[in-house]
Formats: C-alpha cells, sequence, structure tokens
C-alpha cells in the first residue's frame, strides 16, 4: 500500500509508542462495566453477614471473609443496599449531600454494588466527588527521591530542595538494597533542612523497612501491598490477617503507615478470576479500611500500563482513588509511574486528581530527574516543575508546591550536603568532600556528581544498622556540629511518634510541626464558596511565578 | 444469508466454545522448528556438571515467539549454547504447575544436578535460581522481556553455567528502559494470562528432548 | 483462520452490544426508581463521658499534652535537645505507650474511624513484645509458614505472656481461616 503522509506522521507521534489492548472480558482483562463482575446483594443473619455478592458465607474466600467481617457494618448494610446505582450516584456528585451521610452508607457497600455505582458516573462526576469525599481538607503532594548511584549526598541535596518546594512527605528507595539505611538516614537530614516536619519514607521489603522505622531514620511507611483476589494475595506471600497484624506493629512503634493497593495487578500476574480491574481493587480497598490502616496508596501504581491499555481505564483509576476517599481513608492517588509516552495523555491523566484535589496527589512526584528515578520514572519529573506551576496558575488550583528561586534552592541544597557531611564525620562514615557538597549544591542528577566509594558506603551502612544508630544520635550530630535548627527538626519528628497524634487519617505536620489530619482539618466541601479555598497569601504564593514580567518592567530604563 | 441476532447468538457461543480449545494446535503449527519429545516426569539428577532450563507451561507449543517476536526455537538455541560453551550440559524440562517464572525456575534448580536452574516463560522473562534459596529470590532476574535479545539469552545460560561450577561470574548487564511499561505492559499481561491457561495444578514436571528442525 | 478471526471480531461486536443494551435497560428501570435519600446527621458515637473527643482533644500534643507519657515516664516537655546532649534522653524514651495510643483510639471513635479505634487497641496490646518477635510472628502469620498449632502456640503465648486478649483471638482466628482455605504449612 502507499503510504499517506499524513499517517505517517501520526504514526509517528508519541501516542502510537503506547501499548493499546482490546478488552477480554473473560479473564479480567476489563476496567470496569465487566458483565461477568458478580451482581450486589447482602444478606445479614444474628448481624452476620451470611451473604455477599451473591456468594454465601461457606463459600468465602479469605478477602470475602475479611470484608464481611471487619470492613461491612451490618447495622447500615440493608439500608445502604437498598439504595439504587444511580440514586446512590447521584448524592456523590450533589453538593448538597454532605460527606458524612456517604461515609456512613458507604461502610453497608458491597464490592459489586459499589462498582455498580462508578458505572453510573463520569470523569466530571467522580471528580466533582473527589473534590467533597477527599478526607483532609487541604491538598497536598508527595515525591520520590532516589538515584542511579545511590549517592548520599544528592539524596541529602534534592529532599531539601524537594521539601522547599513543598512536598508533604518524601519516598526514597535503592538500587542496592544494602544502601539502604544511607539512603533514609540522607532523606531525613536533607528534609529537615528543607523544611522541617517533612515525612519521609524508605520503600523496601517488609521486615527491613519496619526496622527503620522503629529506629527513627524514617517516619513512615507506605509500601505494604494487598491484592484483590485470593490467589495474588497468597502469591504476595501475606494473608488479610498477616498484612492487618504488619499494620498494628507500626501503630505499636508510632508509626504513620498506609497500604498500596492498585487496579490491574491481579491480571497482571495471572489471576483476576474474570472479575473488572475495578471490582478486584474495591475489594483492596475495603480490605485495607477493614485491617484498620489509616489510608492507602492507589491509582493502579506500578500496573499502571494494564488499565491505560484498556478502555475506560484512566476513568477506573479515578474511580479507585474516589472509592478510597468514600471509605473514608487517606489517599495518595497515583500519578507516579512512567505511563505514557504521550505529554498530552500524562497531562490529561494527572488533572483527574489535581483538579479536584487528594490528599497526596501524587504518591511520587518525581523530585529527581527520571533517568534517577529509581521506582522506574515517574508521571512527572523535575524538568516539569514549571509546568505544574503554571497549570496551578493558569487554573487556580492548589497542587502542592510553590515556586522558588534559583538562589534559594542552591542555598538550601548546600546546606543540606553540608548537614549530611557533618553528621557522616561524626557517626564515623566514609567521608563527604567538599567537592561532592559543591556538586550536589548545582547538580541536575546523578550524571553531575563524582563517584564515592560504593564498597565503603555499603560496608558502614551495614555498619550503622549494626550499632544500632538511631534517630537520636542523628540529632547529637547535627547539634554538636553547629546545625541546631536541623536537630531540632529531627527531634521533632522523633517527638511525633510519641503523642501519635499523626497515626490518624490524612495526616501531614506543618513548618510548626502541628498535625493537620482528617480530624482537626476535615473536609467539608458542600458546593461553591465552601471546602479548601485558596487564601490570599497561598494565592499570591502561586501566582508569583519567575518568568510572569511586572507590567513595570516594560517602562523606558526598567528593562528593554 | 440472513443473520439473525439469535443465530448470531447461537454462533457466538459456539465461538467462544472452540476458542477454549482451538487455538492451540492451530499456533504450534507455526512453531514446526522446535519438536519437543516428553520422555516422562523429570527426574532429580547428582551429576554436578548439568544445568536444567524448566519452559513454562506454553513455551514453543501454544506460543512461538517472546512478547518482542524473538522464536522460542531461537531463545532456547542461544540458552543451551551458552551453557554448553561452559562445557555443561543442558537439560531441558516443562513446568506445568505454575506460569510464575520464579517458582519455575525453582523447581528446574531442585531437579538440577548442580543445583542451578533457569526459568523462562514464553513472554521471555528469564530467572537463574539456585536450590537453596528462597523461591521468589533468585540469582539473577531479567524481569523486563521486552530487552532481551539473543546475545542476552546465551549470556544468561553462559553465566548459569558458570554458577553451576561454583563461579561467581560478573551478573549479565542489563538495559533499564523507563518507557518499556508504557509500551510492553498491558501484553505482557495478556502473554501471562495466555500462557496460566495452559497451567495444570499438581502436575510433575515433565522431561523433554528437543531437536530443532 | 481468517475466516475464524472474522467471525469472532463481529462476535465481540455482537456481544458488546448486547451487553451495552442490558446496561440501558437496566439504568432505565433504575431511573424510576431514583428518589431523593433524606440526608442524616452522623450518628453521634457511643458516649462515654471519659473518653476524649477529637472536636476539643486533638491534637494531643496540643491540647491534652499532660495526657501524654512515654513507656519509660517521659513527658512530651522532656523532650528537647538539650537532654539529647547531655544524654539524658535516650531512644527507648521516645516510644508511644499504652495509654496514649488508647487516647488515640477514642479520638478515632469519636471522629466515626471504629476499624482505626481497633486497630490501634491491637498495636497497643503489641507495645511490650520486642522488636524481634514482633517480625517472627509476623512471618510465622504469612501463607504456608505455620501449622495450625504453631499459630494457636502463638496465641497462647501473646494472651498469657503480654495480655494480648485482642491480637491472640486475632490469631486463633486467623489459623480457623488458613485452615479451611489451606493455606497452612503441611509438611
Amino acid at each position: 500500500m502507499k503510504r499517506s503522509k499524513r499517517f505517517e506522521v501520526l504514526d509517528e507521534r508519541p501516542v502510537n509508542q503506547d501499548g493499546f489492548i482490546q478488552e477480554w472480558p473473560e479473564v479480567g482483562l476489563i476496567a470496569m462495566e465487566n458483565p461477568n463482575d458478580p451482581k450486589p446483594s447482602i444478606q445479614i443473619k444474628d448481624g452476620k453477614v451470611c451473604e455477599l455478592d451473591g456468594k454465601k458465607r461457606e463459600d468465602f474466600d479469605m478477602i470475602d471473609q475479611f470484608i464481611a467481617d471487619y470492613y461491612i457494618d451490618p447495622t447500615v448494610a440493608e439500608e445502604a443496599m437498598a439504595i439504587s446505582d444511580q440514586a446512590a450516584a447521584k448524592m456523590l456528585c450533589d453538593v448538597n449531600c454532605p460527606r458524612e451521610t456517604i461515609v456512613r452508607l458507604v461502610k453497608g457497600f458491597t464490592p459489586a454494588k459499589v462498582v455498580a455505582i462508578f458505572n453510573q458516573m463520569n470523569v466530571v462526576e467522580m471528580m466533582m466527588a473527589l473534590q467533597k469525599m477527599r478526607a483532609r481538607k487541604t491538598p497536598s503532594n508527595q515525591c520520590h527521591i532516589t538515584n542511579v548511584a545511590d549517592n548520599p549526598v544528592l539524596i541529602a541535596a534534592d529532599g531539601a530542595e524537594a521539601a522547599f518546594r513543598g512536598f508533604d512527605e518524601m519516598e526514597t528507595t535503592v538500587g542496592v538494597v544494602r544502601y539502604a539505611p544511607f539512603n533514609a538516614l540522607a532523606l531525613q537530614v536533607g528534609g529537615q533542612v528543607g523544611r522541617g516536619g517533612v515525612l519521609i519514607q524508605c520503600a523496601l521489603e517488609e521486615a527491613t523497612e519496619l526496622l527503620l522505622g522503629m529506629r527513627g531514620i524514617t517516619a513512615y511507611a507506605e509500601t505494604i501491598s494487598v491484592y484483590g483476589t485470593e490467589q495474588v494475595f497468597t502469591d504476595g506471600d501475606d494473608t488479610p490477617w498477616s498484612k492487618a497484624f504488619l499494620a498494628s506493629a507500626y501503630a505499636s512503634r508510632g508509626l504513620k503507615m498506609r497500604f498500596t493497593s492498585g487496579t490491574g495487578s491481579e491480571v497482571q500476574m495471572g489471576y483476576a478470576e474474570g472479575k473488572s480491574m475495578l471490582y478486584l481493587e474495591i475489594r483492596c480497598i475495603m480490605l485495607t479500611k477493614g485491617a484498620g490502616v489509616q489510608g492507602l496508596q492507589n491509582g493502579s501504581i506500578s500496573c499502571i500500563g494494564v488499565p491505560a491499555a484498556v478502555p475506560s481505564g484512566i476513568r477506573a483509576v479515578l474511580a479507585e482513588n474516589l472509592f478510597t476517599t468514600m471509605a473514608d481513608l487517606e489517599v495518595a492517588s497515583g500519578n507516579d509511574q512512567t505511563f505514557s509516552h504521550s505529554p498530552i495523555r500524562r497531562c490529561a491523566r494527572t488533572m483527574m486528581q489535581f483538579l479536584p484535589g487528594t490528599d497526596f496527589i501524587f504518591s511520587g512526584y518525581s523530585g529527581v530527574p527520571n533517568y534517577d528515578n529509581m521506582f522506574a520514572g515517574s508521571n512527572f519529573d523535575v524538568d516539569d516543575y514549571d509546568d505544574y506551576l503554571v497549570l496551578q496558575r493558569d487554573l487556580m488550583v492548589d497542587g502542592g508546591l510553590r515556586p522558588v528561586t534559583e538562589e534559594e534552592v542552591i542555598a538550601i541544597r548546600n546546606k543540606a550536603a553540608r548537614a549530611l557531611q557533618a553528621v557522616f564525620k561524626e557517626l564515623g562514615f566514609p567521608e563527604i568532600t567538599e567537592e561532592e557538597v559543591e556538586a550536589a549544591t548545582y547538580a541536575h542528577g546523578s550524571k553531575d556528581m563524582p563517584h564515592r566509594n560504593v564498597v565503603e558506603d555499603l560496608k558502614a551502612a551495614q555498619d550503622m544498622l549494626k550499632r544500632g544508630i538511631t534517630g537520636v544520635d542523628v540529632v547529637r550530630a547535627l547539634a554538636k556540629n553547629g546545625f541546631t535548627d536541623v536537630a531540632e527538626n529531627v527531634l521533632g519528628m522523633l517527638r511525633q511518634r510519641v503523642s501519635g497524634d499523626y497515626l490518624h487519617t490524612s495526616s501531614i505536620v506543618d513548618k510548626d510541626f502541628n498535625v493537620i489530619s482528617a480530624v482537626n482539618d476535615r473536609n467539608d466541601y458542600q458546593g461553591p464558596g465552601t471546602g479548601y479555598r485558596l487564601n490570599k497569601e497561598r494565592w499570591d504564593e502561586i501566582k508569583n511565578i519567575g518568568s510572569a514580567l511586572s507590567p513595570d518592567y516594560f517602562d523606558r530604563g526598567k528593562g528593554c | 444469508m440472513q443473520i439473525s441476532e439469535e443465530m448470531i447468538r447461537e454462533i457466538a457461543l459456539q465461538v467462544i466454545k472452540e476458542m477454549e480449545h482451538a487455538d492451540a494446535p492451530q499456533e504450534a503449527a507455526k512453531a514446526a522448528r522446535l519438536v519437543f519429545k516428553e520422555v516422562g516426569v523429570a527426574p532429580k539428577h547428582t551429576n554436578n556438571d548439568e544445568v536444567v532450563i524448566a519452559i513454562c507451561p506454553a513455551f514453543g507449543v501454544y506460543q512461538d515467539a517472546t512478547i518482542t517476536g524473538v522464536l522460542h526455537v531461537e531463545v532456547l538455541r542461544e540458552l543451551i549454547a551458552g551453557v554448553e560453551e561452559e562445557g555443561l550440559k543442558a537439560r531441558v524440562i516443562r513446568v506445568l504447575k505454575t506460569s510464575d517464572v520464579a517458582f519455575a525456575a525453582h523447581d528446574a534448580a531442585k531437579l538440577s544436578g548442580s543445583g542451578i536452574g533457569i526459568g523462562i516463560q514464553s513472554r521471555g522473562t528469564t530467572v537463574i535460581h539456585q536450590k537453596d534459596l528462597a523461591p521468589l529470590s533468585n540469582l539473577e532476574l531479567f524481569p523486563q522481556a521486552p530487552l532481551l535479545t539473543l546475545e542476552t539469552y546465551r549470556a544468561i545460560g553462559k553465566n548459569a553455567a558458570k554458577y553451576a561450577k561454583g563461579e561467581h561470574p560478573n551478573p549479565v548487564p542489563v538495559q533499564n528502559d523507563q518507557m518499556a511499561r508504557p509500551k510492553y505492559q498491558a501484553i505482557a499481561a495478556v502473554l501471562h494470562i495466555k500462557e496460566t491457561e495452559h497451567v495444570k495444578p499438581g502436575t510433575k514436571s515433565v522431561e523433554l528432548s528437543v531437536s530443532f528442525k | 483462520m481468517i475466516q475464524e478471526q472474522m467471525i469472532e471480531d463481529i462476535v465481540r461486536q455482537v456481544l458488546q452490544d448486547v451487553t451495552a443494551q442490558k446496561g440501558t435497560e437496566k439504568g432505565k428501570n433504575q431511573a424510576e426508581e431514583v428518589k431523593m435519600v433524606e440526608i442524616q446527621d452522623t450518628p453521634a458515637p457511643k458516649s462515654n463521658k471519659n473518653n476524649l473527643d477529637y472536636k476539643k482533644d486533638y491534637p494531643l500534643a496540643s491540647q491534652r499534652p499532660e495526657l501524654v507519657q512515654t513507656p519509660t515516664g517521659k513527658t512530651l516537655k522532656d523532650i528537647k535537645l538539650e537532654s539529647v546532649l547531655n544524654d539524658k534522653l535516650k531512644a527507648e524514651d521516645l516510644r508511644i505507650s499504652e495509654s496514649t495510643l488508647e487516647l488515640q483510639a477514642q479520638i478515632a471513635e469519636s471522629v466515626g474511624r471504629q476499624q482505626l479505634a481497633n486497630n490501634l487497641r491491637r498495636a497497643s496490646e503489641l507495645i511490650a513484645i520486642p522488636d524481634d518477635r514482633i517480625l517472627e510472628i509476623y512471618n510465622a502469620m504469612r501463607p504456608y509458614r505455620s501449622t495450625k498449632e504453631e499459630l494457636l502456640d502463638i496465641a497462647d503465648e501473646l494472651e498469657q505472656k503480654y495480655s494480648a486478649q485482642i491480637n491472640a483471638n486475632f490469631i486463633r482466628e486467623a489459623a480457623e481461616v488458613y485452615e479451611r482455605r489451606n493455606r497452612l504449612r503441611t509438611d
């Protein structure tokens, strides 16, 4: 066939690098509206759920039973299930129907009921609902701080810059597992230089992640995965009971934590039982709630390529975020993985959470260049900072970030690198040289950093665990070397675990170490003029991007 | 010919039924160059001069190429050649009880006289395993199937043989491409589902005599 | 092959249409059922006069600091930089106490989050258990790790050694479920 020049150009467009696939409902390769999904039903006998979505109690798998006994409130179930799908959908986007009313009824919904309700809604209606249902009134944002070399000096500098730019939570992970203690330490120090009160975590295998938390090096945890079919849950080497126990273990050490799940994981692992991705994800959210965990990271997360490839997949991803908020849980709403070659698609996908606002719009905006992102890249990275600031300004939306100047960022990065240099020296770790401090101050990414002696670093990182170095040692090292303000901040984070205020739903900690959560900052949106509104101070901050010229600039003698 | 909805429904049902059974022999016909002969339940060997390669249930039978179209016949040839280059023997088995590459490789390692096994899925995902490790752990994992070339497969065979000889080889270098996910993740899921359809739970792995035609 | 492909395509299309149509019909029926649901206020939580209330007592750190003490008897005021520097404050002094978790559970209950409250109460029972033992118990609860007997022994240990009644029952329940769903270790 002779090729059309127009089609040749289209073929080269980034979007045609993405993988798309037709639905295959029989195996669950379908986002929503799967004719094979169970039909909503519930039967309560003597205060116990004895039938759930057409399945009898004796046939319950582990997840069914956990949902029936720990999620469903038998006192509202019959009332809630009697509401028609459409009526429930209308309540969700009706500004006159308060959040509390829905939160109460949701306790009585079954997974199939929730999917049936969402099948009635388009994305604009879902965004309306998300704006109302988000647990914390003030929206916020989280970032990833990693690099391919696991260079601690760079992590400290990047962490400081990201905290300074406005992220309230920061997540790191490792290339080489044995580097973990250093990555966590570097992010803790750097983060507290950028802004006191920023929360940090290090994504690792369960036991080590908990250990770093217990030692006071990290402040919270997130990578505790749950799945929607029994087979995949077991393949993930856990059960709802073991995961619920782990949740309590974290709380017993005064540590904030949330679970992680997402559409597409079950079909990706080959055992979706022929159910839609959204149906299975609703089960994950319900069991998270049942386990008594305060929140959930979802929005497909590392499986985003699967829902993104099928029709209505990005709508399903929005629906899963929405149900998390309806279940009165904190939501860290994804947008954290490379998902498309197309900048248009990347932006449209993020608007679903950016416009209504969520507890954490990204559960990992890349605070480093994507080539350094050890979570395999995020949907937005450092090179998109200015685009993001302009989106906030164009639409008068609070996406959690603020404009900064180059001078400020250079200064804060330098201070973080020096603070870590002092801590390393005090604790007897391999030297951080002046050359490294200088490079980290001005770096774009790890390509701009001199190499460290990895063998020595790894030895010292293991030594840090063996010696039982804790947050208290870090505080002391900082204070002894003149970084009193940073020491105060790290101590401020340790104090949080004593009061436990930040164990509550959707907690963040402000620069004065006040906890802001869905307890003292409850979302009270009820239509125009209510809920979260930008105050003058914050709007002035967002408006004031560096590239906007003052009209005075054009006056004779002032610029041109 | 008049086609009524009724008729279509009937045909639909029938086709769905047929589709469940019919795709296998036809796809297998395409992979004519790779001939497997099943020679019974795969035994456990004690001679330490071998590496066992476990292929997943659909490999070379119901599917004939990896996610990027590299033919299974070539992939297997390179893996075996890599092992033989180090002076060891490669023994091929088909795992039927799982389509999980880690468990397949672990099964191979447990049957292998050297305690070293390789597991490979039809889509191309590969693992080098050792019998003493936990199933979800590994010696080397190659999770990004779209980035694996024939050269990589040969190097994987070679490294597995080196582990079998008690050496500590440098891991096979792998590329990392963040954009592999948007392009291939969903297709990978489809291929995995199609493989998983041929899993027979509780069935022992079978020894294969492999010939290339 | 081509024919089968064609038929498959047609059939898929038809099935899709059929399903879509079904959906519409269903939608119609439901539209008739729609009626405005009356808005109800959140029911007041079972009130116990001594329990904390999120409206006046949260955050504890600023509203009720006098109620917060670490297991070693330190108060929030004792946690200051000076004490770290003169070694009066150690890592053991920076842990949450059973009573603080109970107060936070009451806060969670007062704001309608029963499951979170239950989790915080389970957690308060685990404070006394050493880190290593916690990790061992978690691992024992993973699939195929333990026999029923082993799980029941852990439950007894929690009950007798640590008075962790809720956790003991939770693990006994897990043992039953694992048995029914074949997730116990079979040697």
